[in-house]
């Protein structure tokens, strides 16, 4: 029996690890580990009231900070009947824009690019390649300057909150980020090309099932009430748990997700698959010259669609800044109608589709559940490298050949190690 | 600095959201210097040429949740000169460490993960590193602060011991002329929590939730009576004291209250 193991997992957030076990030209187990240690998130929170439940759950994660902040108070506001202002959306849209360019500029550029180039980390591309790098730099600082001013922090900023904002920005300051999104469009738009030509082999590719919000405006997004699934179904989020079916495997600290007992894939390539033909502007255009379909069949394009994704963020937060801006009045936090109710909130994280549902009864969390988008992907993630490790033996090539590659479909996913264990227990229903 | 002269220096990522090491990453101009100014031995959240070697420092993140961990953790001890906790997982548990001293943690495991049987770790109730090894400093934060941060790197790395203000975020938000939260009946931790924040929350209008940990100087139960005497009720109270305070809520908490 052949072994090969990778642990650490280098260049993902959170503690992973990689097991590949062969017989001969056989796979005999292909597995994703997930070695994070347990923190008990969805159990502590109960009992807590729901500013204090949002300063818990953000701190879930470092890079979806804002992300499961978001699905939190959109759970949380519904359950307490409360309906926020549209100057209150758009800063959160705001937010929400500056996450996504944050984590995929890290992700893309600085933990997956080194890879295709044959490096153990950004730093040493800074010869061959300064302009991509630094650029990449610039356009992630863009981003964390966008968490900040609308957050408070650049990590786990507290200022949006349940029923609004404890204070809005300087008309001055967004104006600046109006102005910076605009000038780091060219360097995102040569990323995407940079993106397009890497050379991304075909050997593992398979169908599979794409899920993700759909935005209620019907355009392009990353917030919604409702699931779009590539088989067509438009499905609500309270009925996230018929989507997702969490069970537990030993091998992993997270729960895997089925679909129908099918494995399904969440995240940029996901929205891209579903949504990208609503795309307008340079991220249209460039998702019309560069989709082709074998994004359907290979999770390594989700890079890519990040690529693109920054470009539309880009493009976004001008028009999200200046719907900001018109609205003068700084809105009053709105102030629960109700102190018992139900409540699911769904919003697209960086890496995929991110519930939170929670139970308030007298004014306090009674129950949670958070179902996050790594434990979703990670049984497509498995099932693309077992078909890589499976078509790899056959030509029979070295361990560090066949790690690589599994690394490189691992990383493509974005993996977020941190919030994959931060799952609860659902019943699971066979369908 | 000359190359001979350059610290060893190894990053490690325990139980936590990797904030600590997020925001070293986040100082893009910085980060430059940081990484030419020492040698990187290990930083897997960067790089993939991570060695188990001696190191003249140890910057470690995040609390001790399982005993695979815990032993990680002492074999770093062994072969590091310093070690140094970054961030308020591995100073004082974090959030995962809220209970910490009370019972129900295997309640709550099973409550999150049911019968479920782990079989590459050993889970244990999350508790900050200090529980098992010496730890040379500590910096605090929920994440730390960039400056801060690297206002101590760069003492420790000449081997100069930093130090960190003493002082609650009270002294931080009256230097940013907030009006008091307190004063206004709010629940607000500003005089019981490490400064170094720059005040963030009351700035924005919202009581500080105590993110940073204790102050060493903290007359814990003299807020406690205050906020008592404003109607806040000691479950209230209690409850937010020990949200972000772990390990270092315990003592004063237990001598106010008896029992937690």
């Amino acid at each position: 029996m052949r072994e090969i193991l990778v642990e650490p997992l280098a260049r993902v957030e959170g503690e992973g690890g990689i097991t590949i076990r062969t017989e001969g030209k056989k796979v005999k187990e292909v597995r994703f580990d997930i070695l994070e240690g347990t923190r008990l998130i969805e159990a502590l929170v109960v009992g807590k009231t729901p500013e204090e439940d949002v300063s818990i759950t953000c701190r879930i994660c470092a890079i979806c900070t804002l992300s499961h902040r978001y699905a939190a108070l959109r759970g949380l506001e519904k359950a307490l009947g409360i309906q926020v202002p549209p100057k209150v959306q758009w800063m959160r849209s705001l937010m929400h824009l500056g996450e996504c360019l944050e984590s995929h500029s890290l992700h893309a550029y600085i933990l997956a690019l080194p890879d295709f180039f044959g490096y153990p980390s950004v730093i040493p591309m800074l010869d061959q390649y300064n302009e991509e790098v630094t650029g990449a730099l610039t356009l992630k600082k863009f981003a964390n300057r966008v968490m900040e001013v609308t957050s408070g922090r650049m990590i786990h900023g507290e200022n949006p909150t349940v029923g609004g904002f404890g204070r809005y920005p300087d008309r001055e300051v967004l104006q600046q980020l109006k102005q910076e999104a605009k000038e780091l469009l060219p360097f995102a738009e040569k990323g995407v090309k940079l993106f397009a030509d890497l050379d991304i082999p075909s050997f593992f590719e398979q169908e599979t099932v794409f899920m993700c919000c759909e935005p209620d405006e019907k355009e392009y997004g990353l917030v919604g009430d409702y699931i779009r699934i590539s088989t067509g179904e438009v499905v609500p989020v309270e009925q996230y748990q018929k989507l997702t079916n969490e069970r537990f495997v030993s091998h992993s600290a997270a729960k895997h997700c089925l679909y129908k007992k099918r494995p399904y894939t969440v995240g940029a390539l996901a929205r891209m698959n579903n949504l990208g033909d609503r795309l307008k502007g340079k991220a249209g255009m460039l998702f019309k010259k560069y989709w082709n379909e074998r994004w359907l069949r290979n999770p390594v394009f989700n890079n890519l669609a990040q690529a693109i994704e920054i470009v539309w963020g880009l493009e976004q937060i001008p028009m999200v800044v200046d719907h900001i801006i018109k609205i003068k009045e700084d809105p009053e936090i709105v102030k629960p109608t109700q102190r018992k109710g139900d409540g699911v909130g769904a919003v697209e994280a960086p890496r995929g589709t991110l519930y939170h549902h929670y139970q308030i009864k007298e004014g306090l969390v009674a129950d949670a559940n958070f179902v996050i988008p790594t434990g979703q992907n990670l049984e497509d993630c498995e099932k693309y490298m077992r078909n890589a490790v499976e078509k790899l033996l056959t030509e029979a090539v070295d361990d560090d050949a066949i790690r690589l590659q599994c690394e490189i479909i691992v990383r493509a996913y974005d993996p977020c190690i941190s919030c994959s264990t931060h799952l609860v227990t659902i019943e699971c229903e066979d369908e | 600095m000359l190359e001979n002269q350059k610290k060893d220096v190894g990053l490690y990522g325990f139980t936590g959201c990797n904030g600590d090491q997020l925001t070293i990453i986040h100082s893009e101009d910085k980060l430059l210097d940081f990484w030419q100014s020492v040698h990187i031995k290990s930083f897997s959240l960067a790089k993939s040429d991570n060695d188990d070697s001696d190191l003249d420092i140890a910057l470690v993140e995040g609390s001790i949740s399982n005993q695979e961990q815990a032993e990680h953790m002492k074999e770093i001890r062994k072969r590091s000169k310093k070690l140094i906790a970054i961030g308020n997982c591995a100073c004082y548990g974090g959030v995962q460490a809220m209970e910490l001293g009370s019972k129900g943690w295997d309640q709550r495991f099973r409550k999150v993960y049911g019968d479920a049987f782990f079989e590459l770790r050993t889970p244990i109730e999350s508790k900050p590193i200090d529980v098992f090894v010496d730890v040379d400093f500590y910096i605090p934060g929920c994440p730390i602060n960039a400056d801060q941060f690297f206002y101590c790197f760069a003492h420790l790395i000449q081997d100069h011991v930093p130090t960190i203000p003493d002082h609650p975020v009270c002294a931080e938000c009256r230097w940013r002329e907030n009006d008091c939260l307190l004063l206004k009946g709010i629940l607000c931790l500003g005089p019981l929590t490490a400064s170094g924040c720059n005040a963030v929350c009351p700035s924005h209008n919202l009581p500080c939730l105590g993110c940073w940990g204790p102050v060493e100087e903290a007359n814990v139960s003299s807020e406690f009576n205050l906020l008592k005497e404003k109607g806040l009720t000691q479950e209230e109270i209690k409850r937010r004291f020990r949200m972000h305070n772990g390990s270092g809520i315990i003592k004063p908490l237990k001598k106010i209250l008896g029992v937690l």
